[in-house]
This record gives C-alpha cells, structure tokens and sequence, in this order.
C-alpha cells in the first residue's frame, strides 16, 4: 500500500533537489539523504496542527475573477498529517571511508609471481553502499585520503608506501636540479618506472603538485612544498609519541627536500604544539584520528589536554561547523571559556578523565 | 546498509498541492471516520481571505508562502500488502519512494471558529 511522508525541504531551489535523492543508512544508523553533492539528516518533526493535503486545490490569485454566479469546486482532501520528515544540511559521515579502505591498504605491485594478498577491497558502487554521504562528497574525499582506484577498486596507499614514492620523485628532482614547480611527468615516467608502477609515480604527483600544461604541451608538476613537508613531518612524528621542538624542528629542515622550508604553521590539524612544558614538545595528533561526532570530539580533546586556546583547538574543530556556524560559536556550546595567564583558554563543560 | 531511492516522474516536474493547516482536530459527526465524507467548504473573499465553513462553524485563515516548501512523498515497498516490511532482506523489492507533489504555500487557519447561527428566531 502507498504511504504518504511529506518532507519539509530548506533547499534554495526545491526542483533541483529532486534530482537524484537516495536515502541511505544501515540499522543503527540515522538516515541521511543525499542528492549528487550533498548530505542531509532526516529528522521526524510533530506538530499539533492538522495538515491537510488539497492537490490542485487553487488560491484566490489563481482563480478566474468571477463576476457572475459563484462556481462550485469540488476538490479532495488526498490525505492528512501530523508530523513530516525535516530535512537539515549535515557534514557527511566519512571517517567510515578511510577506515574501510584501512583494512586493506595498498604498498606495491605483488612481488614475482606471487598475486597480492586476499583483502576486502570496495569499488565506488560498493563505498555508495556503505557510507552515508553523496557521491561527490565521497569522490573528494577520496581524493583528501589521497586514494586511487587500482583496477577498479579504490584503495588507500600504505603510508610508507606513499613516502617511497614521494621519495623517489623528490630525488629525481635534486638530481636533475629542476625547479620544485616546473616537474616533468614523462621524465619521472621514464626514469622512475622502472622502481615502481608508472600509474603510482602519477598518483603520487597528483597527490603533491599541480598538474598543468607548458607552452610546448608537456605535462609539467608543480609540487606543493606544503604538502611535502606535511608529510615528511608525519614520517617523523610517528616514530614516537613526543619530541623536543627544537629538535624536531632541526631534523625535519633537515629531512625535506633541499630549497623548501618546513614551517609550524603547516602542522596544523597534524601535531601538536606543547609550549608549557620544559622543554616544548611535539606531538603527532591528527584530525582524522579523532572522533566523528561532535560532543565526543570534544571530550576527546578535553581529555588529551584540559585548557586549549582557540588558536591551538581550531583546526581539530573545523571541520564540526555546520553551514553558517563558526568556530567561536562551537566553543560557545561545547566549552566554557576562562583567563589564564592573560590569555583566553577554553575547557569542558564537563568534568572529563584525563 | 540501506539505500532508497527518492525519483520524481521523467518529464514534467512534480505537481503542485495546497497545504491547509488547521489547528485541533478534525473529528466526523458520528464518528465513523474522515474518509470518504465532506469536509467543509472553502471560500475566498474578493480580498483573497480564505473562509472555511466546517459544519456550523466559520473559521478565517490567510494565506501563506512556505518559507520551506514541502516535498510529498510516496512510499512504494514493492510488497503485497499483507506481508510485513523487512527491508534488510528484500533486495529483489527494494523500497523507493516517488515525488507526489510539491507544496509551497499553505492556507493556515489560527483563529477561534465562530459557531454560525442560521436560525434566530425573529419576531413577527
């Protein structure tokens, strides 16, 4: 039998909403419903009107002016209500991508003979199936986790794997003394294909450079220093659960590729600083290895350090900002804000276990 | 997981419904039910206000554009009806729903109904 939900849409343009919904969710999931780009949550709304549906039921400015006898329209009552599905513009729920594509990461061609180790592996048909999220959103975040699609299923990259490469890339380019910004593919190709596959020497200089074109039409890279140092640093704070600053600092100069400059600022949503210890410290803390849900992301901060500043909590916090929504007004809801030391710090609401 | 698709009819978009918004309840005289029986009438005044006469009562509403229009939706779950809903297991009848209609404005109706007295008693 045919149920009737009415939904209640926020949509700037309702036509091009409808274009192509799905509503996805497993059993202990909220459902959510995305189009092509976007993910809403669906959320049963009550009110204790009465809502009467009337199709094609007119209003005054669609009605003829009737000078003469008054006409009799019959129109039908198709059904009636008291709660509807509202629709909310939400983030969508990926850090289930990166956790499936985890368990099965990719760190080279198979050795020999042998074929590469059995492992769960998820095409896009297959991640629409299982992550709440429209396909485009699923698209760039694949693109953020830096994955590639290897005959047909898209698989994430062994990070040291990853590092392999950006190396062998990285030393070409001193060893030709080429510009950081002026990268050749095809001479990569040729010189590095031999090491390792040639689509994985391009997937690795898409993840860190910017493909163009020269005058000559050659495809050229310009690699992007941030980036690279970003993950150098990654390398190197994964070894171990703190570092003295300075000395991190020192090491990883020394590690990036000569002519590019490690900064702080580019550690952001990767490390942490401590500057209240004696000496200060580093230490790797990466965003995506926090929590999803708001409140919990929170207490998991809390728990990690009891007194953030803004400056040092923002970037782990970005990402929880609903549209219109800022940072400032996150720690407004979540936190409760004091002075220490003339500057303003925030803790939980809440008492926490630290 | 679940997927289900939402679809509108190829072509032409989806039609356009009226919303009428009423607040209480509706109840039939002798209780046996909404369906199939007269409501009311509706009636516009040649200033646009609309005018529900719902057995003996008056009621005067005004119209209303939706700041979030509503989408009207209906379920398709592609069983008979008899049988009971398990959506985990039925891929062969996977649940989808289609566009209906779409509703953007809505006549709303907030004041107290004034009962309508048709018969008094003059003197002759």
């Amino acid at each position: 039998s045919a149920k009737y939900c009415p939904i209640l849409t926020n949509h700037k343009s309702m036509e091009s909403l409808f274009i192509h919904l799905i509503i996805r969710g497993d059993k202990d999931e909220h459902a959510v419903l995305c189009n092509e780009d976007e993910t809403y949550d669906l959320k049963i709304a009550d009110t204790s009107n009465l809502l009467l549906f009337v199709p094609g039921c007119k209003t005054p400015d669609q009605l003829p002016d009737i000078s003469a006898s008054p006409q009799l329209v019959h129109a039908q009552i198709w059904g009636f209500s008291n709660c509807y599905w509202e629709l909310r513009r939400q983030r969508p729920r990926l850090k289930k991508l990166k956790k499936l594509l985890m368990e099965n990461p990719y760190d080279g061609p198979a050795v020999g003979m042998q074929e590469e180790a059995p492992g769960p592996k998820y095409t896009m048909d297959d991640l629409l199936e299982r992550i709440q999220a429209s396909r485009e959103e699923i698209e760039a975040h694949l693109q953020n986790v830096h994955a590639c699609e290897i005959d047909g299923f898209w698989r994430i990259l062994d990070f040291d794997y990853e590092m392999k490469l950006l190396g062998h890339v990285t030393q070409l380019v001193d060893s030709e003394s080429w510009s950081f910004s002026k990268v050749p593919l095809s001479v990569c190709l040729e010189e590095l294909g031999s090491l390792e596959p040639k689509s994985m020497i391009e997937h690795c200089l898409n993840c860190y450079g910017r493909r163009y074109s020269n005058e000559d039409g050659q495809v050229i890279y310009a690699l992007d220093e941030d980036k690279v140092c970003r993950a150098t640093a990654q390398l190197l704070l994964q070894n171990a659960v703190k570092f003295n600053l300075s000395e991190f600092q020192e090491v990883w100069q020394q590690s990036v590729p000569e002519g590019m400059s490690a900064r702080l600022d580019q550690l952001r949503g990767l490390a942490l600083l401590d500057r209240s210890s004696k000496p200060e410290t580093i230490s790797l803390l990466r965003i995506e290895d926090l929590p999803e849900d708001t409140l919990e992301r929170f207490n998991s901060l809390f728990s990690l350090r009891e007194k953030w500043t803004q400056d040092d909590i923002e970037p782990y916090i970005q990402d929880l900002c609903g549209e219109k929504q800022t940072t400032g007004a996150l720690l407004t809801k979540h936190a409760r804000s004091s002075v220490q030391n003339g500057v303003k710090v925030y803790n939980s609401r809440r008492p926490i276990a630290t | 997981m679940v997927q289900i698709v939402i679809s509108s009819k190829a072509g032409e978009g989806p039609a356009e419904w009226l919303l009428v918004e009423l607040q209480g309840e509706m109840v039939s005289r002798q209780n046996t039910g909404l369906a199939g029986n007269l409501m009311g009438d509706l009636h516009y005044t040649k200033e646009g206000v609309p005018v529900l006469v719902v057995g003996h009562h008056i009621l005067y509403g005004k119209q209303v554009k939706l700041e979030k229009p509503f989408a009207v939706l209906m379920k398709h779950s592609g069983l008979p009806q008899d049988e009971e809903e398990n959506m985990e297991t039925n891929q062969e009848n996977p649940t989808s729903y289609t566009v209906s209609a779409l509703i953007k404005k809505k006549l709303i109706f907030k004041t107290r109904p004034k009962p309508i007295i048709t018969n008094v008693p003059k003197k002759v």
